[in-house]
């Protein structure tokens, strides 16, 4: 680059580095850089909860289509995820299959899903349409929900064997981030 | 067909960017007139492709393509036609390539306007610009690709995110940033050039300025329409939140303005030339920034489950683009040296440095507040925001030290300032400043910086208002002649210097408005069943009915409150909830009756038949910042013209007033 530079009227000046712009550059860059690249691999999505490390709420909830109600407390000493859904919820939709997959593969965790705002005729329908592998429970007065202090749908809670909340998902899981969240519940209980 | 055109389209852009890049680096290093001619083609071409690429997006979404992946995120039958044409710009990849229409645009006039002038820097500068051009086509041919062809397209798709269609601002507040934020390549690319070729030589100054003061009348707009825009539509009762996403749009803004009164050192003295040229660097390099901090689209919130891939993309570009202009600040900057010399004793030289500082110290409050929860997250993962009590606290003394500068700087003569020309410049002014916050006494403020601010507003608007003038009233003396004959020739002599002082008279009145606005309102929450009144301050509000409404797009309801104030009433306002097709969540719009003195503004908590839950605010003096944003657009559009229409004919610089020497100092 500095070759043309010579043929210019300029005063040819020995082209020397400015230690001034070099510290002070780097002084503010890098850390910038440091701290946006270590925050990119961070998900927005995984949102923290005050309820993370808490134990869960309990709730005592009817399955869909009638049944025994299921109480949470009966299920300790195994991994629980509850997701929250609807059917009116794209995303829902959209991570059904992963979540029914992750539930087949994964026998040692027990999945549920808790139906949000919605009508159990419409609920019936879509789980006819589209079979589930785990039971989805409905919430009448939306007093889970309440509990868990979910924001929209769907949102999905890991509860490791002790009962306690490892982690909260806001917005639609592939089948990977449901195995990585369910190890992380695994581990939670040792 | 749309789809694969679409895409042929990008890479025919990232192609003619890519090839001209390297055309016009070459050329620099090695001037000759024909790669110049390519490299001029080569941009002329990225922004053709770009412009096509658009066309055929916006044909996509008009004719509801859905085989178009953009169009089948963000199309729908149901909304009405002109929302299909905003959808353009409603979500990620669309922005991105809305962006690359606007950098082409931006590229060819800048090329053509410049194509037989400064032959040694021009090749650099499109160089560098149709490297960035290069990287925002690499985005839309991968990362981001809004062209991507949907195997089994749906017969309709979800429409654009509800809070966009809510409000005409949405259809002028995001071309409006685009305009500000991507014009500040072009004097990037002309700052990179001046590096380059190691001179910032002062006909270079004036391209670079104007395309710099082009982008920040667009950006000073832009942030004042988002802030307008959530005043309108969000339903919180504020413009300004401190949220990422406006300070993403801030921060260039600041480090531009600063550069705007350097450059005007540059020119008038020939110093701070490395200096200009690291601010305008930064400027575009946080815009940059500004655009990875809301990768996922401009309105990201809870809600938008969109991920994005494109933030390690921009990651790198933004580390390579910095890496690059460290580079080359720290090997040219020394060349651009100094023509002149900076006063050190009490003046306007120096007020402008102090200027230029706060400027910079403000850039860095704001950063540091933006960045400071992912430094948290990342060292001790917990979450957090830094919230407004730190912007406050650290904004309001540097905008009132800034209101300060901005009176005595103007007041004070060029070069070295004696006791007594002190004494006649700064203590006029204090009679404004204390009829103002006097005046501010007797309407009830008791909030000291707002006190202050009233002070110092009153300071600068009498120095503002007589500087503008000055030229005007010495024509009257010395040539006898009426003022209107007065004003047109000044005008016709020193425009620039006009338009300058007519954004700081804007400037003024937006921070006194501020600082009103966001100390004097008042607020309260009610909850009224029909036919239920309540009161705050002179308004009385009543309940009468909630009406629904139901258009193609959305069903709203309608809180119809009848308004009175002091017993005279002012007619109804319709605070509204509405419902869009295919989206969850009701969306709320407050309405506002705005008036000179101050706002009325309503929104909805809660709605049913029988009551309604509302927010009341009264927020005074808020129209006055949009007026005052206008006046700031005004001034420096005014400041544009001249040097638009043949730049080289006129003088340099106006004449000024005071006894300067131009340029006097080489």
């Amino acid at each position: 680059m500095a070759t043309a530079l010579t043929s210019r009227p300029e005063p040819a000046r020995p082209s020397r580095i400015n230690a001034k712009v070099v510290v002070a550059g780097l002084a503010i860059t890098l850390p910038l850089l440091a701290v946006l690249v270590a925050n990119l691999g961070r998900d927005p999505h995984s949102v923290r909860s005050p309820l993370i490390g808490r134990p869960a709420p309990s709730f005592s909830l009817v399955p869909v289509g009638g049944g025994a109600p299921v109480a949470l407390e009966k299920l300790r000493g195994k991994p629980v995820v509850i997701n929250f859904w609807a059917t009116w919820c794209v995303p829902c939709f959209e991570e059904h299959a992963a979540l029914t997959a992750a539930a087949r593969g994964l026998p040692d965790v027990q999945f549920f899903g808790i139906v949000y705002e919605d009508e159990e005729a419409r609920t019936q329908e879509f789980l006819r349409q589209r079979p589930s592998a785990y039971p989805s429970l409905f919430d009448p007065e939306g007093k889970a929900a309440i509990a868990y202090g979910v924001f929209g749908v769907p949102e999905t809670y890991f509860i490791d064997g002790n009962g306690r909340i490892v982690d909260k998902y806001v917005g639609p899981m592939t089948r990977s981030i449901i195995a990585g969240l369910v190890a992380r519940a695994k581990e939670g209980a040792r | 067909m749309v789809p694969i055109l679409g895409r042929i389209l990008i890479l025919m852009a990232l192609l003619s960017a890519s090839a001209g890049a390297l055309v016009g680096f070459a050329t620099g290093m090695r001037p000759n007139a024909a790669g110049w001619k390519w490299a001029r083609r080569l941009a002329y071409a990225f922004a053709a492709f770009m412009v096509l690429a658009n066309l055929t997006m916006e044909y996509a979404l008009l004719t509801h393509d859905f085989s178009v992946s953009y169009v089948a995120h963000v199309g729908s039958r149901q909304v009405p036609t002109w929302v299909s044409i905003v959808s353009l710009w409603s979500s990620l990849e669309g922005s991105i390539l809305f962006w690359g229409l606007v950098m082409g645009v931006y590229v060819a006039v800048a090329t053509w306007r410049n194509a037989d002038k400064h032959p040694e820097y021009m090749p650099y500068a499109v160089g560098v610009w149709l490297a960035c051009g290069a990287f925002f086509s690499f985005l839309l041919a991968g990362p981001a690709q809004p062209f991507a062809t949907v195997p089994n397209p749906a017969m309709d798709g979800p429409g654009p995110n509800p809070l966009l269609q809510n409000h005409y601002l949405m259809v002028i507040h995001p071309p409006f940033l685009y305009s500000g934020y991507v014009g500040m390549t072009i004097p990037f690319g002309l700052a990179c050039a001046a590096l380059l070729v190691g001179r910032l030589g002062n006909d270079f100054i004036r391209p670079l300025r104007n395309f710099l003061l082009f982008s920040w009348i667009f950006l000073t707009c832009a942030i004042v329409l988002g802030g307008w825009w959530a005043y309108e539509v969000l339903g919180w009762g504020g413009y300004w939140a401190w949220d990422p996403v406006e300070n993403a749009s801030f921060l260039p803004w600041l480090t531009a303005t600063a550069a705007l009164h350097s450059a005007l050192l540059v020119e008038r003295k020939g110093v701070l030339k490395g200096w200009t040229t690291i601010l305008v660097l930064a400027t575009y390099l946080l815009t940059i920034l500004g655009t990875f901090m809301t990768r996922s689209g401009v309105f990201n919130s809870v809600h938008s489950f969109t991920q994005s891939a494109i933030g390690p993309t921009i990651l790198v570009f933004l580390a390579g683009a910095l890496l690059f202009a460290l580079v080359l600040l720290a090997l040219r900057v020394d060349r651009l040296g100094t023509e002149g010399r900076l006063e050190t004793g009490p003046s306007r030289d120096v007020m402008f440095l102090v200027q230029n500082l706060l400027f910079v110290l403000f850039t860095f409050t704001v950063l540091l507040g933006t960045v400071f929860p992912l430094v948290v997250e990342a060292f001790r993962g917990v979450q957090m925001s830094v919230g407004r009590p730190y912007f406050d606290r650290m904004s309001v003394p540097v905008g009132v030290a800034l209101l300060f500068v901005m009176g005595v700087g103007p007041a004070l003569p060029w070069g070295r300032a004696t006791a007594q020309q002190m004494r006649a410049a700064l203590l006029p002014p204090l009679l404004s400043a204390a009829l103002l916050a006097v005046a501010g006494l007797l309407f009830g403020v008791r909030n000291p910086w707002t006190l202050l601010a009233l002070f110092f507003g009153g300071f600068t608007a009498q120095v503002t208002l007589s500087e503008m003038f000055l030229p005007v009233r010495q024509r009257m003396r010395s040539h006898g002649e009426g003022f209107v004959e007065a004003f047109r020739q000044a005008q016709v002599r020193g425009r620039r210097r006009f338009g300058a002082y007519v954004v700081h008279a804007g400037a003024i009145l937006a921070i006194v408005s501020v600082a009103v606005s966001s100390t004097m309102g008042s607020s309260k929450e009610v909850q009224l069943n029909q036919g239920e009144s309540s009161t705050l301050g002179p308004y009385t509000l009543t309940f009468v009915n909630a009406e629904q409404l139901k258009e193609p797009h959305r069903e709203s309801v309608l809180a119809r409150v009848d308004i009175s104030k002091n017993g005279r009433s002012l007619g109804a306002l319709y605070p509204r909830m509405s419902q869009y097709e295919n989206q969850r969540e009701p969306i709320g719009s407050p309405a506002v009756r705005s008036s000179l003195t101050e706002d009325l503004y309503l929104s909805i908590h809660n709605i049913d038949s029988a009551s309604v839950g509302l927010l009341v605010l009264i927020n005074p003096m808020v129209s006055w910042i949009w007026i005052a944003t206008a006046i700031m657009a005004l001034g420096g559009l005014v400041a544009l013209v001249p040097s638009l229409r043949g730049a080289a004919a006129t003088a340099p610089a106006p004449v000024p007033p005071a006894p300067v020497a131009i340029e006097g100092s080489r």
